[in-house]
């Protein structure tokens, strides 16, 4: 054997050999909305030498598709998932999910939110750890208001959904005369989510669906729903006072001034508090409700979950620990998420913390007292995905344009058609 | 020697067939295979169902649905298609100054991917802030919503697979075209063809075995367009762009269904047999 070939074989070798030097580090992938998550990253790193947190931060919509398909194909990657909790009883039901029970003292477990250990558990067993829950205000542009010689409402001032109705239509406005408005009067945050939407068809009495937790045939197209959503039809198709279209981010629209009100989550709260370069005066009002009816507050969690099939199960049940209790959780609430601590430790906080004494920020006490006012979780169901990516379809249609009672009748349609599988 | 002789040809094909069933044959199986299970989503088995995910996708009116808009789609995007990449190729066939350039633009669409095309086109047909509604209202005509509207989505989809689909196949007629003898043409020139009668006599009639082959790899990639619903209309609104491929991923990935995914997908590959069996049919040569 001459030295070049020599050689040759070394490296082989080399490249054989590397992966497992390389094996006292661990490496986990958190597959997770686009959340900053550097400071927690870099604390945990901190604390655990040996542990490299890799966040996979993804879109939305992406997400719920992401955790389908590579979870559904039994890859040990992702390690830690991020949870919107209405599908736990799904991933726990595909055994998707490690139970996360061992990881946590009694104590931890009585610091979460009880609602919020129930809605991570499934069949008795906790399967994703709750890291932080949510309400929903309405925000407004005190600009509009001005402009259309109105007067707007309070911080504790609860709106009905007549009132946002009028106040849309007198807060959009065409400057440039094309026929399609520069300045919109009203839109949801989520404008085409169950999450947010189901506050309307609540309000009015209408349930998500049926107590079996499959039927949605006379639950979603009852009267209450119809109702409901021939209001969303006419804020977007009669009135025209909120844009059809692509589905956007309204914040964003909102800080340009080119949106008067929008119901939204406490998030915005930190994000427009903290923008120096904003030029609009803005406030928050309660969630409204239908006069007819009663007040309803969308509320759901996020939680943080480990796959099943992770070839790092004490690596990640360490991370999951530490995110969503204690300091770690502290830490996420301050830098990381925006959103409401599901730990009571942390949520105390908002009463004690001076920075909340003040406008804007003391607006997050607002939110937090709105939060226990009749907060309606989604729809608990194993079939939580297709139910809700089905009406996110229907949903966006209404908004476009179609007939609201054959829109929601062809959402039962295919939602009975999809739930056939798990009964 | 012989028998290793008349073997020669089969170890050159060899490669090309081990992948063909590897990517292919293999997964036709496994999905023919899977139709007939029903996974249990509690345990993870695998139950043998025998038809039952026939009898139920043939229950089901989204399916039903989903057929109807992919046979809609098929039958206007592939004559669509066809036309207007015979129009182009017969355009760019003509020997003129400059035509070199004029080819080399119109063949850009194809160096681009769908997805990106797909998504620059959903920019462009955008409601609010879309470059073509700003043309529209320019010239005083009303702003269209295209993909949110059940009567002009299917249409925006067959324009953006068109914008791929017509220099491409096109680029195979011009091959045809300059695959006929000059001579010919000019001796029909000579015993007095007008330019009409010699493209129906004799252009379009070389042009056959081309044309078979355009419109059956046409057909197969129109019934798979899958990446434009995805990325722009996810089969809305209402259903009217739910094209089959489409709703077999979301039955199959994303609600995890693969029995119901999969016999769709078996009852889409007869399909596109029995439609490709009929093309071949009509336009099958005498010699």
């Amino acid at each position: 054997m001459n030295a070049k070939k020599l050689m040759f074989v070394a490296l082989l070798l080399l490249l054989v050999a590397a992966p497992s030097m390389a094996q006292d580090s661990t490496t986990l992938t958190w597959l997770t909305l686009g959340w900053p998550a550097e400071s927690i990253i870099e604390e945990f790193e901190a604390q655990n030498p040996g542990i490299e947190i890799e966040a996979e931060q993804i879109g939305f919509n992406d997400l719920f598709a992401q955790i389908q398909v590579r979870l559904g194909a039994g890859s040990a990657v992702p390690d830690i998932i991020a949870v919107d909790v209405p599908l736990v009883s799904g991933y726990a039901l595909r055994n998707w999910l490690l139970p996360l029970d061992p990881v946590f003292t009694g104590d931890e477990v009585e610091d979460w939110l009880p609602a919020a250990v129930n809605a991570g558990s499934y069949e008795g067993a906790l399967y994703a750890a709750p890291v932080s829950t949510s309400t929903q205000l309405l925000f407004y542009n005190k600009g509009c208001f001005d402009r259309a010689g109105l007067e707007p409402p309070g911080a504790d001032d609860r709106l009905t959904w007549e009132e946002i109705a009028e106040l849309a239509q007198a807060m959009t406005f065409d400057d440039d005369g094309d026929g399609t408005p520069d300045v919109w009067g009203f839109i949801w945050e989520q404008m085409v989510r169950i999450y947010q939407l189901q506050a309307l068809p609540e309000s009015l009495g209408g349930d998500p669906i049926g107590e079996d937790g499959l039927t949605v045939d006379g639950v979603i197209n009852s009267p209450e729903w119809i109702e409901a959503f021939t209001y969303y039809y006419n804020m977007f198709n009669v009135w025209n006072a909120a844009p059809q279209g692509e589905e956007f981010w309204p914040p964003d629209i909102f800080e340009t001034g080119n949106i008067c009100m929008f119901v939204g989550g406490p998030w915005n709260i930190p994000r427009f508090a903290k923008n120096a370069d904003l030029e609009i005066e803005w406030g928050v009002s309660r969630h409204p409700y239908f006069a007819d009816g009663e007040p309803a507050t969308p509320t759901g969690s996020w939680h943080i979950g480990v796959n099943a099939n992770t070839e790092n199960i004490d690596a990640a049940t360490k991370f999951v620990h530490f995110i969503s209790t204690g300091e770690g959780a502290e830490l996420w609430w301050r830098e990381g998420s925006g959103d409401f601590p599901a730990q009571q430790s942390v949520l105390a906080l908002f009463a004690t913390e001076a920075e909340f004494d003040e406008l804007p920020m003391s607006y997050m006490r607002t939110a937090a007292d709105e939060a226990t006012v009749n907060p309606r979780p989604r729809a608990v169901t194993v079939g939580f995905l297709e139910y809700e990516q089905i009406l996110q379809n229907i949903f966006q249609d209404i908004r476009n344009g179609a007939d609201v009672e054959e829109s929601l009748n062809l959402a039962v349609q295919r939602i009975e058609s999809e739930m056939a599988k798990y009964r | 020697m012989r028998i290793s002789r008349q073997l020669i040809p089969y170890l050159f094909l060899a490669p090309a067939l081990l992948l063909l069933i590897v990517f292919n044959l293999v997964p036709t199986v496994a999905t023919l295979v899977e139709s007939t299970f029903i996974l249990s989503l509690r345990s993870g088995e695998r139950v043998f169902a025998g038809f039952a995910n026939y009898n139920r996708i043939f229950n089901d009116p989204v399916f039903w649905k989903s057929l109807q808009v992919t046979i809609l789609f098929s039958l206007l995007v592939n004559p669509i298609q066809i036309f207007l990449a015979l129009c182009l190729s017969i355009l760019i066939n003509q020997k003129l100054p400059g035509i070199g350039i004029f080819r080399s633009i119109y063949l850009l669409p194809i160096a681009v991917s769908l997805n990106v095309t797909a998504i620059v086109w959903g920019l462009m047909l955008d409601q609010n802030s879309g470059m073509i509604n700003g043309i529209l209202t320019q010239w005083g005509i009303e702003r269209q919503p295209f993909l949110h509207s059940v009567d002009q989505a299917l249409w925006s989809i067959i324009v953006i697979a068109s914008w791929i689909g017509v220099p491409l196949w096109s680029l195979f007629i011009l091959a045809g075209l300059q695959n006929i003898p000059p001579p010919v043409l000019e001796a029909a020139k000579i015993d007095g063809a007008n330019s009409w009668q010699s493209f129906t006599k004799i252009t379009l009639p070389l042009l056959r075995r081309v044309l078979a082959f355009v419109l059956v790899a046409d057909t197969v990639a129109n019934f798979l367009m899958f990446a434009p619903i995805l990325l722009l209309t996810n089969g809305g609104p209402q259903l009217s762009t739910n094209l089959i491929m489409y709703e077999t991923y979301r039955r199959g990935f994303l609600y995890g269904d693969l029995g119901a995914s999969s016999a769709m997908l078996s009852v889409m590959l007869v399909i596109v047999f029995i439609i490709i069996g009929v093309e071949l049919y009509v336009l099958r040569g005498q010699d």
